[in-house]
């Protein structure tokens, strides 16, 4: 935690031994007045939404748009390659050959919806990020086990919120300076 | 860390259902038996990995002496021009399907007992579809013009023919491989991030950080998370059906007598279920031994995977069925002696083997003595893959050694690099496996974590899983 | 290094020639080579792993001397004469045809040679040419790969020491000299047959210096009993040459004229004029012992021992003497037992009196011979549909007589030098001969050969012989017509011809043929314009006017009568064993031909061996299958031999193919098949009774290219007997026109210039298989070997269908040439993933080689199984020698690419090219396919069907016409016509 830049800002970390617990704790934050807050679960939970008051997720609108262009783009490759730029006689059959480009159509609008979805996906994430401020507190590896951690992230000063989570039944509480 | 495993046969109520997950392990415990296996690899391990080295040398030769000789090298001749080669590809893309199929259709049916496995059949999806790639580049007559069935800008100023089912196959297959690797590495993330955080050594907590991509399983992420998970999940369900009816079209496309039909899609991917999933238990069987997964792979996971065989099996048996009626109810000559020669033509003992593995054999899954006998499942799911292998070979050989003109026919004979080259796809899937139990979890954790928390929490109402088993009556009657 | 045999070759004979250092580093530069080779082919690239034949084989294909054939690739030194038009000068890329002959037991083939810068690249008939009619067997085409054999014999040898020419052609006249003291009474010749007048020439001043020299000429597959069968009938030694184009009911007894012979092409032409539906159809009656490419045309395949043949033309005598009144056959009738058959044929014979013939073919005994010439005479065919001409041969006797006289002498030491141009006699005279151990005793045994054969172990000398297309000289047709014979190319290597060596006996030899030859005929047809005459000979191939005119003969019935009466009783027990001449390896001088050895055989389908044929129920009786070893006894002679059944084959009796198991001359010779030979005595030349068959428990593998004989009952080869055509010509309705189909038509071909097609008349077909030759040397089709014909991978683009309708015993055989049907909505093009084979505007279904990956999906998808696929590097480096017979316009494919045939897409092309040069559209005398133009029956037709007038097109809508396969809606190209059978109510 040494290094302290313009935009560092300070990161209440505090562990919990159950989601119900760490969803409470949230709830009470937030009355608090705090906005930026965030949950670190080993796997999702319902509810967390709420306690966190978070928006529907935009991915399945990215997913439509990939999927649709994935069908054009077959269709248009096809089209072009065999009955525009190399357009031959074969077996007598029609050079735009709709029936017979559906395949690739499918494939290639399944193949670019995934790619959007994964790529999406990862980048609302806001991975890849190697290293992040909560990585400071060696307690915090319990959460991708076993632990529910709320982390809430502020400019001002910590003592406060520090205590207020202990009483909401944090069995432990950190706090770490760095970039959001 | 040894389990006390209760089998369903001695369960109280045989109405009711086995367990999910045995005893009542806490996220923590989970864990480390999950991962135990890559904490610390068995003796076994060692020497199986050895071994399927053995065969993956045994492919590399098959290769090299395929690559410098020519196709000549194989038993291929006219009219048998498609053998071995495009067997092997139908066959290991057959059995590529069950993973997909586990994770994304079971998924999406809530399935709660694919948790356990489908991370594993997943794995061996790509590591078939791997071995399936192979063929389609080794057996054409000049591999190294291979790569003119993707549509790149030539100079040769020439493009390739969309209306051949090869091109669709080349879309299908890589997307499908594609895919598969998209859906298991998202579905890998969080794992990746347990290990990264629990495993001990800087280097491995390194490697394990870089492919975690820095997860921190925070609420956000989780929430486009689930929904990017269910959505691959939905796209992954259509395409795993697309592939096989792609495939198919190699040959329904053709016209061909005993190639020339409708009824192939659908037959064919009922086919690839079915050698999937007898590929999963052939696989799972020893791997829960080996890898201490009794506590989440239980013995109602194997059995529920075994009627998925009788019902996939019930539908091959179907295909092959209506095949022979359309066959005589066409009349058309040709066809006809098709399905005449395959039953008593030279190669009638495949057919029959084929027969007895794919229609017979499972029929004894009618029986609850035989879906919950380990020993019975391990069996029967290996004949059943070489039920389906004999299946390829009849489609393709006995239609192609005997066509329109009996002045062309011809016996075909397999050479000693066309043995080679199919074992050694085996040792080289085995290869590539072993190394993912060794530096991955077979078993999705994060998963059977959520499972038994949502058991654990919701109790009765667990999930939509119709035989889903609260824990309380669990330990009440442990 | 080459460079000195081009010198030699270029050199005029006169002055001094290479050197012998020179010689033998081109000897060691071969051996060089040859172990140069092998990393080309180390790691088994050659072949599968576990087949190592195809190394072997490539090898004979392969090493040869470095360069020596690129540098010896030249013109003749000589001026020779191209066919119609002479160029002015040799114009690079553009092919000039040149007319020659070549010969086979003496009678000559005229010929046309296509050159390509000075390399001839394909043989074809001369239109010109009495006995080719613009016809050509395989045999004549085959020659030009045996000029380019790397393993060719080379050079000179006197007891294994090498000398140059000119030490040779010294050698020789001191040799000559020796024998002028005593008039040459210790000379002896044993010559090739020939007909050359101007070997006749040289062998009449022979005997002037020579006085008491002889001269014996010996042929294993003489005809000397049809001059013995004239000598008795006519008191003169005179031949039948039959006119089949006047015969409505033809008799052959034991006569294959459809499969062998020097009349071969033009009879099958002149019968199959009659085959089809217009002319009255004519009507074949074969009695044989096995089944002959005639046998399998025959309207009636009358099966009988070779003995029981002449039982047979008696009874058939019997009736026609009894029945129909010739009273003058009835002495030859004598103990004739009348059979259904026979009198059936009478009955047929005597309703076509003038226009029936009768004929006899070289394997049976004069006496049938004569008999035959009998009946011709009493049924009034003499003159009409049987010509009778003086023989053409230098020699009467070219049989195993003259060759046992000769051995006599040997024997008996009479002979000092002996000087062998005959084809490997040691290989194919009688066994009971035992030549190979009398040439042990002749001091000086001198043999001109083309390859390093068995009689070439045995003599003292061994003169390397330069290729019948290397040399000048002369030869007569059957019918006496002369063709002059010029080179089309210099020696590729050092030899020398037989004009040359019998100059040398009269210290001529400085001379050269050409000379000799135009001093001759100068001489002959001497006066003004001569030398303008015989440039015009040489370019026409043929010097008019020298066709024997017809004799009009009487037979004497008595005579006759005695010498049947004089022949030996038929049938002693036990099995007949008959020999024939091979369809492939002849009387084994083709041996070391791989073209012909991979030449399915026209019957059995058979490739790379000869077998016992035996029939059905007689390999029942001795518990054989196919492939089963058996030792064939003999007259206390015994071969191994693996045995095959043929359907339509005599009972209790053996047909064993001549030219195979030979011991030596190359390694493809070598090793294939058995030498039945070794059973042959000189007084049973053809066939004998009395043999036991032993079965040995071992199986010999045979490498086939149809393994399966029946149709299947499906629609594919028709046929309908003449009576039942009107009702069946309903039938074929069904089998053409265009198919329902719900696709757009997306091509308007009847709008393009040309709308190429083919047809293909079933009813002409006879199954000869030259069309198959023609198309491997056309388009550069590479042989691939036994073992991969065995695995199926044989790359003919054009083979012949044979299936057997009917009792196995004695079954219809239907024939059908398959190559690619050039289908407009072609099955094999929408599959192809890189566009590899696509159509063409004008209908063309084209292989692009170098788009080709080799999926071979094209190839399981075409119904007709006619693509071909380079499982292996079949060509493998080629030696230059083996580039020189390459098309130069057809591209020569590699390893892992699909083939088949083009239509002969590079003569469409170069026909373009001409026509557009001479400013008029493609005629159809402009464009021949190879098959088309090689066909001797004229069953194959090409052309373009947006031509109404064209032949092509007339067969296209020819009531016969039908598709095959038709109901796949493939709308192939080439057309069939179903083939009209014409039995003998009679018979039914």
């Amino acid at each position: 935690m040494s290094h302290a830049a313009s935009t560092a800002r300070s990161f209440v970390l505090a562990e919990f031994a159950g989601p119900d617990a760490l969803f409470a704790a949230a709830r009470q934050v937030r009355a608090a007045g705090h906005t930026a807050l965030d949950a670190h679960m080993p796997y999702p939970v319902h509810g967390a939404d709420e306690a966190l008051g978070l928006k529907r997720s935009r991915v399945p609108l990215i997913a439509l748009v990939g999927g649709l262009a994935g069908v054009v783009t077959a269709y248009l490759m096809a089209w072009w390659m065999n009955a525009v730029d190399y357009r031959i006689n074969v077996a007598g059959r029609p050079f735009n050959a709709l029936p017979a480009f559906v395949p690739i159509m499918f494939e290639l609008g399944v193949l670019f919806a995934s790619l959007a979805i994964f790529v999406g996906a990862i980048l609302l994430f806001g991975l890849p990020r190697l290293h992040h401020p909560v990585f400071e507190v060696e307690e915090f590896r319990s959460a991708s086990v076993d632990k529910f951690w709320l982390s809430v992230e502020t400019s001002g000063e910590t003592g406060r919120l520090r205590e207020e989570l202990q009483r909401a039944g944090a069995s432990h509480v950190a706090v770490v300076e760095g970039e959001p | 860390m040894s389990v006390e495993i209760r089998t369903v046969g001695r369960a109280p109520d045989p109405l009711e259902p086995g367990p999910l997950i045995l005893g009542t392990p806490d996220d923590r415990q989970l864990n480390d038996e999950l991962l135990g296996h890559v904490y610390r690899p068995g003796r076994a391990w060692i020497l199986l990995f050895l071994l399927a080295a053995g065969g993956t040398s045994l492919l590399l030769l098959g290769v090299t002496v395929t690559l410098v000789v020519g196709i000549g090298a194989w038993g291929n001749n006219v009219p048998v021009a498609w053998a071995f080669g495009i067997i092997n590809f139908v066959w290991w893309i057959g059995i590529g399907h069950a993973g997909t199929l586990i994770s994304a259709i079971l998924l999406l049916f809530q399935q709660k007992w694919r948790t356990s496995i489908n991370r594993f059949a997943e794995a061996m999806t790509l590591f078939a579809v791997m071995q399936a790639g192979l063929f389609p580049l080794i057996h054409v007559g000049r591999p190294w013009f291979a790569y003119w069935l993707f549509p790149y800008p030539a100079t040769l100023g020439v493009w390739p023919n969309f209306k051949s089912p090869l091109i669709w196959d080349v879309f299908a297959v890589s997307t499908y491989f594609t895919v598969s690797l998209l859906f298991w590495y998202l579905g890998l993330i969080p794992d990746l991030a347990a290990l990264r955080d629990t495993s001990k050594g800087l280097l491995r907590r390194r490697v394990y950080g870089v492919f975690a991509l820095g997860w921190r399983g925070s609420a956000r992420a989780w929430r486009h998370y689930r929904i990017a998970y269910l959505l691959l999940a939905g796209l992954a369900t259509p395409l795993v059906l697309s592939v096989h009816t792609i495939v198919s079209f190699d040959f329904a496309v053709a016209q061909l007598p005993g190639w020339h039909t409708t009824i192939f899609p659908p037959y064919f991917v009922a086919g690839a279920v079915f050698s999937g999933f007898a590929m999963v238990l052939t696989l799972v069987i020893p791997a829960r031994k080996l890898l201490g997964l009794e506590r989440v792979i239980t013995m109602r996971h194997l059995e529920t995977m075994t009627k998925v065989l009788l019902v996939t099996g019930l539908m091959v048996a179907y295909g092959y069925m209506m095949e022979h009626f359309i066959a005589w109810y066409s009349g058309n000559p040709y066809e006809q002696f098709v399905f005449l020669n395959r039953a008593t033509g030279p190669y009638a003992p495949v057919y029959w083997l084929m027969i007895f593995c794919n229609v017979v054999l499972p029929q004894i899954f009618w029986f609850k003595q035989a879906r919950t006998t380990v020993a019975v499942i391990w069996v029967a799911s290996v004949l059943i893959n070489v039920g389906m292998w004999c299946e390829r070979f009849i489609i393709i050989v006995t239609s192609l050694h005997r066509d329109f003109l009996p002045s062309s026919w011809a016996i075909y004979k397999p050479t000693w690099v066309d043995w080679s080259i199919l074992l050694g796809t085996m040792g080289f899937f085995s290869f590539l496996f072993l190394l993912f139990v060794r530096y991955l979890p077979a078993v999705a954790i994060t998963e059977v974590k959520e499972l038994r928390h949502e058991l654990a929490a919701h109790g009765p109402s667990a999930g939509h899983d119709a035989v889903g088993v609260p824990l309380a009556e669990e330990e009440s009657n442990a | 290094m080459g460079l000195p045999i081009y010198g030699q070759a270029a050199r005029p004979p006169g002055d001094d020639r290479g050197q012998r250092p020179l010689w033998r580093s081109l000897e060691e530069l071969a051996a060089g080579r040859d172990e140069g080779r092998s990393p080309e082919f180390a790691p088994g690239a050659d072949s599968p792993p576990d087949a190592l034949s195809r190394r072997s084989f490539l090898q004979l294909l392969g090493a040869t001397l470095a360069f020596a054939g690129l540098e010896a690739c030249a013109p003749p030194r000589e001026k020779i004469y191209p066919f119609v038009r002479q160029p002015a000068g040799l114009v690079p890329g553009q092919a000039v045809h040149y007319a020659t002959a070549a010969s086979l037991s003496g009678y000559g083939v005229g010929l046309l040679v296509r050159s390509n810068e000075g390399r001839p690249t394909k043989v074809e008939g001369n239109p010109d040419h009495p006995a080719s009619l613009g016809g050509v067997g395989p045999f004549q085409q085959a020659l030009l790969l045996d000029l380019y054999d790397p393993s060719r014999a080379r050079g000179f040898q006197k007891r294994g020491r090498q000398l140059s020419y000119r030490g040779t052609l010294l050698e020789l006249s001191q040799l000559a000299k020796g024998h002028e003291a005593d008039g040459g009474a210790r000379l002896r010749f044993l010559l090739e047959p020939s007909s050359s007048p101007l070997q006749a020439e040289l062998r009449r001043r022979i005997l002037e210096r020579f006085p008491k020299a002889r001269f014996t000429a010996w042929d294993p597959l003489s005809d000397d009993a049809a001059r013995d069968g004239g000598r008795i009938a006519f008191g003169a030694p005179l031949e039948a040459r039959p006119q089949l184009a006047r015969a409505d009911v033809i008799l052959a007894l034991d006569d294959d004229f459809l499969g062998f012979g020097p009349e071969q092409l033009r009879l099958m032409r002149e019968y199959a004029a009659r085959r089809v539906q217009g002319q009255e159809l004519n009507r074949l009656y074969v009695a044989e012992p096995g089944l002959s490419v005639t046998g399998m045309n025959a309207d009636h395949h009358l099966r009988m021992r070779s003995a029981e043949v002449v039982g047979f033309a008696r009874a058939v005598a019997a009736r026609l003497a009894s029945k129909h009144g010739l009273a003058s056959l009835a002495p030859l009738a004598e103990g004739a037992r009348a059979t259904p058959a026979a009198s059936a044929v009478a009955d047929d014979l005597a309703r076509a009196r003038g226009r029936s013939a009768v004929l006899c073919g070289p394997r049976q005994p004069a006496a049938v011979h004569a008999l035959a010439h009998a009946l011709n005479g009493a049924l009034g065919n003499a003159g009409s549909t049987v010509r009778y001409l003086k023989p053409v041969l230098n020699d009467l006797s070219t049989g195993p007589a003259g060759l046992a006289a000769l051995a006599a002498e040997v024997k008996a030491g009479k002979v000092d030098t002996l000087v062998v141009t005959a084809a490997n006699p040691v290989y194919s005279a009688p066994a009971d001969l035992d030549l190979e151990a009398l040439l042990e005793h002749v001091p000086n045994a001198l043999y001109l050969t083309l390859h390093d054969d068995e009689t070439a172990e045995a003599c003292s000398w061994v003169l390397a012989a330069s290729h019948p297309y290397e040399q000048w000289g002369d030869t007569r047709g059957p019918d006496g017509t002369v063709s002059l014979v010029q080179p089309l190319i210099a020696p590729l290597f050092e030899s020398m011809g037989e004009v040359d060596l019998l100059s040398a006996f009269l210290d001529q030899a400085d001379l050269g043929a050409r000379r000799q030859l135009q001093e001759l005929w100068r001489q002959r047809r001497g006066g003004a314009g001569f030398d303008h005459d015989f440039e015009r000979w040489l370019a026409a191939g043929l010097v008019p006017g020298t066709a024997s005119p017809a004799e009009a003969p009487a037979p004497r019935t008595a005579a006759v009568a005695q010498a049947l009466r004089d022949l030996p009783p038929a049938g002693a027990g036990g099995l007949e064993v008959g020999f024939v001449p091979d369809y492939k390896a002849c009387d084994g001088r083709f041996a070391a031909n791989a073209w012909l050895q991979e030449l399915p055989h026209p019957v059995s389908k058979m490739t790379w061996d000869n077998a016992a044929y035996l029939s059905p129920a007689t390999a029942e009786k001795l518990q054989l299958v196919n492939g089963d070893l058996v030792e064939i006894q003999l007259a206390g002679r015994a071969v191994t031999a693996p045995v095959w059944i043929q359907p339509g084959h005599a009972d209790d009796a053996l047909t064993l193919p001549l030219g195979y198991g030979r011991r030596a001359g190359g390694p493809v010779a070598k090793g294939a098949g058995f030498d039945a030979g070794r059973l042959r005595r000189s007084d049973a030349p053809w066939f004998a009774a009395g043999a036991a068959l032993r079965k040995l428990g071992k199986r010999h593998p045979f490498a086939v290219t149809q393994t399966h004989d029946s149709m299947e009952g499906r629609p594919l080869a028709l046929d309908f007997g003449a009576a039942e055509w009107q009702r069946g010509k309903g039938e074929l309705e069904e089998h053409r026109g265009d198919p329902a189909s719900i696709m757009p038509a997306m091509h308007a071909y009847e709008q393009e210039q040309y709308r190429w097609g083919m047809a293909v008349d079933l009813s002409r077909c006879t199954g000869c298989s030259a069309c198959v030759v023609a198309c491997q040397s056309e388009n550069n089709i590479p042989v691939v070997g036994k073992d991969q014909v065995e695995r199926r991978r044989e790359m003919h683009w054009l083979r012949i269908d044979r299936y057997y309708q009917g009792a196995a015993a004695d079954p219809q055989v239907a024939l059908q040439p398959v190559a690619c049907q050039h289908c407009e909505t072609a099955p094999c093009e929408y599959v192809c993933p890189v566009n590899a084979t696509v159509h063409s505007d004008e209908g063309l279904n084209e292989m692009v080689y170098n788009r080709c990956v080799g999926t071979r999906y094209c190839s399981n998808n075409c119904p007709y199984k006619v693509r071909r696929f380079n499982f292996l590097d079949y060509r493998g480096e080629m030696a230059p020698t083996e580039k020189m017979l390459m098309n130069p316009e057809v591209t020569v494919r590699t390893r892992g690419v699909m083939e088949k045939c083009t239509y002969c897409v590079q003569r469409i092309e170069r026909a373009r090219i001409e026509a557009r040069v001479a400013g008029h559209p493609i005629r159809e005398q402009d464009l021949k396919s190879a098959c088309q133009q090689a066909c001797p029956a004229e069953a194959i037709v090409f052309g373009n069907l947006n031509d109404p007038q064209a032949r092509v097109t007339r067969l296209h809508h020819d009531e016969r016409r039908y598709d095959l396969l038709h109901e796949l809606g493939t709308k192939p190209r080439t057309a069939y016509l179903a083939r009209l059978r014409n039995p003998n109510p009679d018979l039914a």
